[in-house]
């Protein structure tokens, strides 16, 4: 015994994975197999289907195998298309706190697909999805993160979500928010947390000019 | 904290700085490392032709490709590697993880360990060095050493065992003596028994073709490569790695990588030697 290498003995199986081909109607007929093992494998190579996007969001209700389950996520973001964002969107509302925040972390890596829909989510009539939204542009490479942020602080309705935002805007901000944030500051006169949050926004975007 | 500011980049940026550095990458700059930042920021910033710190944090966090992030994490981190390096991952694999496998196994079964990236060696032939000095019961188990690397030239440079003085500064002096002969011009020659005991090979750990020729792992060392990669890219080598493990494996990440942010696919594993995670 002791050292050994596998290219010197006779193959075992299992050493690597042999696996045989599966068409489309094999793969998504594999994402309800009995096996886990299965179930994941087919996720896995579903990442070459773009139309499969509808069958990986079904399984997503169902599945309860947490390596299963992340695979499906991992797919959905290597796909990355508009559809593949449309088929994640509703997670954001699910009670199941593993959907919501993978959800959160996949669609971070979408900016391009998640960009048209991003207004019509920040309009979301459920704040706490609004706040998922905001969540999500704080790591979204996009252009238009910060118009986005301006919007909600100057009209969202719910303090919680425009707090998040003036957290992030305190980040990403300069002077041209800073009309926007006094607009905030004025319609949460009485919310001592946002008075805070918009002078140190405020603080920061000043910092920033000095330094410029 | 009482820090000094750059020209250009004020205790504020900093600040930012690296609070969206490490939430990218998970690495923490503390205030003495404040002339080390600025003075990389400064030279991405000149790169880019930026003519401040706000217009270059626009393009760092924003820009689609993240090719900015990308360079910014390649000059922020040092591309260096020892033998020995955190070693305190190597005792843990010789007094907890090993013990742990080798309990669910049977003389003569085959203990699977997998390096990568290897790069130019030392960390799989510290591996195997280690189980030689360290592990009693390497002779009750067939083990087998793989190394891996996207990188062809560095591969060719591992496989010949050749080191610098600095390179093998770390070993204790007995270990250096045994298991190297030093040459004329003051390199070290590893001795051909451990180096055959790596098998190198060239991975691609985003490519699921080359990553599913590994299999039935028990440890998989992956230390400072995470950091590289994209939000994307990781949960790619997450996947690899949680296929390539047996039940019960374990995976050691470099000391500023967290699996846990990455992905849930494995619990995390306190052992008295270090932190390392461990496929259910």
């Amino acid at each position: 015994m002791g050292f050994a290498k596998a290219g010197q003995r006779p193959a075992e199986a299992g050493d690597t994975a042999e696996e045989t081909a599966m068409d489309l109607p094999a793969l998504i007929r594999g994402l309800r197999d009995p096996e886990a093992d299965m179930r994941r494998r087919c996720a896995k190579d579903l990442v070459s289907y773009p139309e499969a996007v509808h069958a990986l969001a079904a399984t997503l209700d169902i599945e309860r195998v947490q390596n299963v389950r992340e695979m499906v996520m991992t797919t959905l973001a290597l796909i990355g298309t508009p559809e593949a964002v449309a088929v994640l969107l509703p997670c954001l509302r699910s009670d199941d706190a593993f959907l919501r925040n993978e959800a959160i972390e996949v669609l971070k890596q979408l900016p391009n697909s998640l960009a048209p829909m991003m207004e019509q989510l920040l309009k979301d009539q459920d704040p706490d999805v609004r706040i998922f939204a905001v969540n999500v542009l704080e790591s979204l490479r996009h252009p238009s993160v910060v118009q986005w942020l301006l919007n909600v602080v100057e009209s969202d309705p719910h303090v919680n979500v425009v707090a998040t935002a003036l957290d992030l805007l305190s980040e990403v901000g300069d002077e041209n928010c800073i009309e926007s944030l006094l607009k905030a500051q004025e319609r949460f006169a009485n919310e001592p947390y946002l008075q805070f949050a918009v002078r140190t926004a405020l603080d920061r975007i000043e910092q920033s000019k000095e330094s410029t | 904290m009482a820090v000094t500011e750059t020209k250009g980049i004020t205790d504020d940026d900093f600040q930012k700085f690296r609070e969206f550095f490490y939430r990218k990458t998970g690495i923490h700059f503390d205030d003495s490392k404040r002339y080390f930042v600025d003075k990389r920021l400064v030279e991405r910033m000149q790169a880019l032709k930026s003519d401040s710190f706000r217009a270059y944090f626009t393009t760092l966090r924003f820009q689609t490709t993240g090719e900015e992030l990308q360079q910014l994490i390649n000059v922020m981190t040092v591309n260096e590697t020892y033998f020995f390096r955190e070693e305190y991952h190597f005792a843990c694999m010789i007094s907890s993880m090993l013990p742990e496998i080798a309990s669910k196994k049977r003389p003569g079964d085959t203990i699977r360990i997998w390096s990568i990236p290897s790069s130019s060696g030392e960390e799989p032939y510290s591996i195997a060095i280690y189980l030689q000095e360290y592990w009693n019961d390497l002779d009750k188990f067939s083990v087998e050493l793989m190394a891996s690397d996207i990188d062809t030239m560095i591969l060719e440079q591992a496989q010949k065992g050749v080191f610098s003085e600095r390179s093998v500064g770390n070993i204790p002096a007995h270990v250096t003596n045994k298991y190297f002969r030093k040459d004329k011009n003051g390199m070290y020659h590893l001795d051909p028994d451990t180096r055959s005991a790596v098998e190198f090979s060239r991975v691609n750990l985003s490519d699921s073709a080359d990553t599913r020729k590994f299999r039935k792992c028990d440890l998989i060392f992956c230390r400072n490569l995470l950091i590289y990669f994209d939000d994307v890219s990781r949960r790619i080598a997450a996947e690899a790695f949680f296929d390539a493990l047996n039940p019960g494996g374990f995976i050691c990440l470099g000391h500023s990588e967290s699996m846990s942010r990455i992905s849930g696919l494995f619990k995390v594993r306190k052992f008295p030697e270090a932190i390392v995670y461990q496929k259910p």
